[in-house]
């Protein structure tokens, strides 16, 4: 039990963290980074579990809070660069305009 | 039974993350990450943290996947003829839909929290809001502080658009 929950953890932010580094598109990326910060909130509610420490569960939701609001001012940057008719390809935003 | 569902949440959160790396489109790309986390809140669910799972549910799945399809819909057209296929093999279509369903309706049938796993987070979940706004009453406040920050950063960098 404790291996295949370790064993999900570490499939999960494997996955995210490939589609961070493999693929281009911004908001892949972004996806990628959600799916790694649920596998690390994944281990994080399993040892609360395990030790019945309400201070993992509090840990859980507030990295619950701060990953939804860095998905929102993610998500807003993506829409500027979609609105601005840039390419949303991470290789082609490589310059700071100014 | 209870680890036995927990493994089953796992094996299909795995195949859901495994299927997002491989898709091309946006929209299915985000479909399988809200499968994943529909299973990630029954994991949640099965090692008696209720309320985390009734948040991951209600914050992620919910708010976070909303601005997603949100942003996807502001995104530049995809190939029309692309999305007449599906994107994913009908069976794990069908996986992802009776996953969830399934364990919510195990979870009905049991009539509560897997309390006979000898997990302490039931209990300690009671306690979730006394640690909150106790010893971690700084992070908490910063976390809020955060969230609103987020928001007014939202407003400014769409305020030409408003």
């Amino acid at each position: 039990m404790n291996q295949a929950v370790w064993a999900v953890c570490f499939a999960l932010f494997a996955v995210g963290l490939s589609l961070l580094i493999l693929r281009r598109e911004l908001l892949v990326m972004l996806l990628g980074l959600e799916l790694m910060v649920n596998a690390a909130n994944i281990g994080v509610v399993y040892g609360a579990s395990l030790t019945g420490d309400a201070a993992g569960l509090s840990a859980a939701l507030l990295i619950i809070a701060v990953a939804a609001a860095e998905a929102v001012i993610g998500l807003s940057l993506i829409l500027r660069v979609y609105q601005s008719g840039r390419s949303p390809e991470s290789d082609v935003l490589r310059e700071l305009r100014g | 039974m209870v680890h036995a569902a927990i493994i089953l949440a796992g094996v299909v959160a795995v195949v859901f993350a495994g299927l997002m790396a491989t898709q091309r489109s946006l929209y299915a790309c985000s479909v399988c990450l809200l499968a994943v986390l529909l299973q990630t809140a029954a994991i949640f669910y099965f090692l008696g943290a209720p309320l985390v799972a009734f948040l991951q549910v209600m914050i992620y799945a919910g708010a976070v996947m909303v601005l997603v399809v949100v942003t996807i819909m502001a995104a530049p057209a995809e190939n029309p003829q692309a999305l007449r296929k599906p994107s994913m093999p009908w069976f794990l279509a069908v996986l992802g839909i009776l996953a969830p369903l399934g364990e919510a309706a195990w979870a009905l049938s049991r009539g509560g929290l897997p309390q006979a796993a000898g997990w302490g987070a039931s209990a300690a979940q009671m306690q979730v809001g006394t640690v909150l706004f106790g010893p971690y009453a700084v992070a908490t406040e910063a976390v809020g502080f955060l969230i609103f920050l987020s928001a007014l950063a939202v407003v400014d960098l769409n305020r030409s658009q408003l």
